[in-house]
């Protein structure tokens, strides 16, 4: 460090290159996602709260409360995620690195299951599976005359299966896009140097895309501990528990402070693994993979293995995508689930309010609450995804030039919260913290700016995560080139890192607006009559029994969500280098 | 305290008088001086713990075509954290809160002011005291014990509570997860408070005294075996209506449901039908009672909601009452004849809940069921 010109300056023996940029990005942050975390632990400190903590951790109750419920947590999580790795990295590597046959139809439909609600994928095992432990209705597949087994109608396999085919998705994305930009030069280096392919797996392309593996495991980890509606659909009906379907009972029937504790401690647990797989990407050297320069390296031969691979890649596409599709648009129209595809009636589209039926509920064209949470949906939508790619690249950016100091640290830390804190402790601590007037400001409850904040916070990890991996990759050589020459921070910003990230920054974007609009857990408790959405009058739907309105606006919701990442891939089609040829 | 603070403090009280005189006055108004404050207020939203208020709606828009009504479906507990929210966030959304659970709403809603009282002048004098206050109830409603008639057309499959805990109604008994909802903790709460009629029914049962092991008392007994015999929990009434009433079944399962289900039997192909004989009783019954908000946007029409579901001059209470005018709802308008085919109130050996009782040991029954899961 030179120390004579910079005392020159004043200022800057006071500020490290970067120090202005970290302190906004860390009360943003603050201000987002650790002052309601925080107000929720105070809240189970009070007197009259504190108590649940005992109650939680140790007594009697804490088996249930607790323990019981933990250890199912874990064992999703860990089989989730790595069930998630290992079929979204086969399919990322089938894509991007293979001539596997209809390589840009698996890429497409791979990241389709993310669009799908988690709720919506259990209600249509549900409909499909359902055998007659609980009597009464029972699934298709039984209505056909199959002896549908317990273990595979509820509990834990069904949520294991329904978890993982909804969140492989989400590791497909970040893998293909962190083996799309494999160097070629080091691919070629190697093949020129005479290695096979086995070789080059293991020697380039693993080690260079350890980071995307180990984000892609964490976050489907941190994903399915926090899942609510599958456990909640496929096992509260043989009474198991996760950490998750706990707090949302505890908070509905107001024991708060038990809910709250609960959440912490979920929070502290899963934070303990995330926080792992943190220290181990950012404790590697740099992993700067686009550089100025570089092609694309020539695909792996598959040869014999090119059909059967394919095959086996559709079974997996076919069951998390098109059924559940199919099941749900069937019972949108089918008076009931074991006959799901004879007498079917409009009724639920577009029939009018009709005493005698579904209680006077019309059908979802004239019924103005729906249009009313159609409106508000997408407005949420949007405005959630550009605040949060906004905010998202603000973070990236800082926290990939900038990467010393606990200011860094704390940045990746605090951005990385939400993931833990299941939407409904979310939703919650959010109510405590913005649902009461502060200072001059008004309560925001049953606000519109409220949702769209709240949502923002919520999902800032995705947003980060994703314009983390590429920015990460945009080597700093261009940048640095770019200060030298005189462009501010702004310059530099708009001129070189925009433009380079904008894939990674539009991906963020679709999955923000695909992950809010379809959001049940974070909503349900921000949700008011006035401000609704539509994921929660589908859940209500479906509790309250009329399945087949929840069903329809899953499949709108369904639809907006094709349409806009159609749309969306049709606007960046020469940003997807994984499905070019 | 100089005088320009007295003046605002003048002022401040003066105002809150009117409105205190505002709100005695529209207590007191007839249909005729409501209506047009309330068609100039235009629309008013309603809280309902019950989805038959999509048909309340319909029919009060078709009286008072001027008037929107938006009411929304929302269970009593999800109710209750959601108006206390409210309150604190200062915002009012309600203008009507029809709600059971009157253990927690009183004290959680009553008692801090977020609901008041109104009892529509035009039906005061038909409704009994004690459905009159603290609270106005407009009926009362049940959880109590459902079997399908069509598997068991010689009545119900059990005579005692006590079955349910025998191996062959092991994974055979459905209701909704107490913990879940509220009425359901209710009902389970009511079971410890009638220990000594538990305790008796055991005896008649199994030909001795029980055995109360690690329970504390014949109720805790009961929930703990009922628990240990696999009983099925599911997300909602309806699952529990559609398990148990499903036509066509050969060995339905019995459960704990709203007895005015049934009325819903022919619409969705369900068989319900109420266990009215099992010892000692097949349930509970609540009241369903309806409030205003402390602060209704729309004061007026609120108040012409409450009206209107209480049920018009004519015998069976009109459009505004037709929903609940089934059997298995036990309706508190006094001149109005109960349903002929429901069990007769006088009949029915369903608890009656007190709710002072129950929101004393409900939160120790809560934790007692946490242990079983």
């Amino acid at each position: 460090m030179v120390d004579v010109p910079m005392r020159a300056h004043g200022r800057r023996v006071f500020f490290q290159q970067g120090t202005v940029l970290k302190l906004v990005v860390v009360l943003i942050l603050l201000l987002l996602i650790v002052f309601p975390l925080i107000r929720t632990v105070v809240f189970t400190f009070q007197p009259d709260t504190i108590g649940a903590w005992g109650d939680v951790l140790q007594g009697r109750l804490s088996k249930n409360l607790f323990y019981k419920p933990l250890g199912n947590t874990l064992l999703i999580g860990a089989i989730v995620s790595t069930g998630c790795v290992l079929l979204g990295g086969f399919l990322a590597w089938l894509v991007v690195m293979t001539n596997v046959p209809f390589r840009r139809t698996i890429g497409v439909m791979a990241t389709l299951p993310f669009m799908i609600p988690s709720f919506a994928a259990a209600l249509a095992w549900g409909t499909l599976f359902r055998n007659d432990r609980v009597g009464g209705q029972i699934g298709w597949i039984q209505g056909l005359g199959f002896d549908v087994p317990d273990w595979l109608a509820w509990g834990i396999v069904p949520t294991l299966i329904v978890l993982t085919l909804h969140y492989f998705s989400l590791a497909f994305t970040i893998i293909a896009a962190a083996l799309a930009t494999v160097n070629s030069d080091l691919v070629e280096a190697a093949q020129i140097a005479g290695a096979k392919g086995r070789r080059i797996l293991m020697g380039i392309i693993l080690p260079v895309t350890t980071p995307a593996l180990v984000a892609a495991g964490s976050l489907c980890f941190a994903g399915a501990v926090s899942n609510f509606a599958t456990p909640a659909l496929l096992g509260l009906p043989v009474r198991m528990q996760t950490l998750s379907t706990r707090l949302f009972g505890m908070i509905e029937v107001g024991q708060v402070g038990r809910g709250y504790v609960i959440g912490i401690l979920l929070v502290i647990i899963s934070g303990a693994f995330l926080w792992a797989g943190n220290r181990f990407i950012s404790g590697r050297r740099s992993y700067a993979t686009i550089t100025g320069k570089g092609g694309h390296a020539k695909r792996f031969d598959l040869r014999a293995a090119r059909w059967p691979l394919f095959c086996v890649a559709m079974v997996f596409l076919l069951a998390s995508t098109v059924v559940p599709t199919i099941v749900l648009f069937a019972s949108s129209f089918a008076p009931s689930s074991a006959n799901l595809f004879s007498g079917w009636t409009t009724h639920y589209w577009i029939g009018t309010s009709n005493p005698s039926f579904a209680q006077g509920i019309p059908g979802i064209l004239y019924n103005a609450d729906i249009t009313r949470a159609l409106v508000v949906t997408l407005a949420l939508g949007v405005c959630v995804a550009f605040l949060g790619m906004m905010i998202g690249l603000l973070v990236s950016y800082t926290t990939a030039r900038y990467r010393d100091g606990w200011l860094s640290a704390a940045i990746t830390q605090f951005s990385f919260l939400p993931l833990l804190v299941p939407g409904i402790a979310f939703g919650a601590a959010y109510i405590a913290y913005l649902g009461a007037p502060i200072g001059p400001f008004p309560a925001l409850y049953g606000t519109f700016a409220l949702l769209v904040i709240a949502g923002t916070a919520y999902l800032l990890p995705f947003s980060v995560q994703t314009g983390r991996a590429v920015i990460q990759q945009v080597s700093g050589e261009l940048e640095e080139s770019a200060r030298i020459t005189g462009a501010g921070f702004l310059r530099r910003l708009a001129s070189i890192t925009v433009p380079l990230a904008i894939r990674g920054l539009s991906a963020g974007g679709i999955l923000i607006f695909v992950k809010i609009i379809r959001d049940l857990s974070l909503v349900v408790l921000l949700f008011t009559p006035t401000m609704p959405v539509m994921s929660v009058l589908a859940y209500r739907y479906a509790s309250e029994g009329f399945a087949q309105f929840a069903n329809a606006i899953t499949v709108v919701i369904l639809v907006i969500s094709i349409v806009a990442t159609l749309l969306a891939s049709r606007l960046q089609a020469k940003s997807q280098p994984w499905l070019k040829d | 305290m100089n005088i320009s603070k007295l003046a605002r403090l003048g002022v401040a009280g003066l105002l809150l008088s009117t409105t205190g005189l505002a709100a005695q006055d529209l207590d007191t108004m007839s249909v005729a001086e409501l209506l047009p404050l309330a068609e100039a207020e235009g629309t008013v939203t309603v809280y309902s713990f019950t989805s038959r208020i999509g048909k309340v709606e319909a029919a009060f828009e078709e009286a008072y075509p001027n008037i929107d009504l938006q009411g929304f479906d929302i269970s009593s507990t999800e109710q209750i954290a959601r108006l206390t929210a409210e309150a604190q966030a200062g915002v009012t959304n309600a203008d009507v809160v029809y709600v059971s659970d009157a253990a927690v709403v009183l004290s959680a809603l009553l008692e801090p002011g977020i609901i008041g009282p109104y009892v529509p002048p035009r039906v005061a004098d038909r409704v009994p005291a004690e459905f009159q206050s603290p609270l106005l109830a407009q009926r009362l409603s049940t959880k109590v014990l459902m079997y399908n008639e069509e598997a068991n057309p010689d009545g119900a499959p059990v005579d005692s509570l006590w079955d349910l805990t025998r191996e062959e109604w092991s994974g055979r008994v459905v209701m909704v997860d107490p913990l879940q909802r509220g009425d359901y903790l209710d009902l389970m709460t009511e079971i410890v408070l009638q220990s000594d009629s538990m305790a008796a029914a055991y005896e008649v049962e199994f030909g001795s005294a029980i055995e109360l092991g690690d329970a504390a008392n014949a109720g805790e007994k009961f929930i703990m075996d009922l628990f240990a015999n696999d009983v099925i929990l599911v997300g909602s009434t309806d699952d529990v209506n559609a398990a148990v009433g499903g036509l066509g079944q050969e060995n339905p399962p019995i459960g704990f449901t709203s007895y005015s289900d049934r009325r819903d039997n022919e619409e969705e192909g369900w068989a319900l039908q109420v266990a009215n004989d099992v010892a000692p009783a097949p349930g509970i019954i609540f009241p369903a009672v309806l409030a205003l908000s402390a602060e209704p946007n729309s004061p007026a029409a609120a108040r012409l909601v409450i009206d209107f579901l209480m049920g018009d001059e004519t015998e069976t209470g009109g459009p505004g009452l037709a929903p609940f005018y089934v059997a298995g709802d036990y309706l508190t308008r006094s001149d109005i004849a109960p349903h002929p085919d429901a069990v007769a109130l006088d009949d029915f050996t369903a608890w009656r809940v007190a709710p002072a009782s129950t929101a004393e040991i409900r939160a120790e029954i809560g934790d007692l069921i946490l242990t079983l899961q």
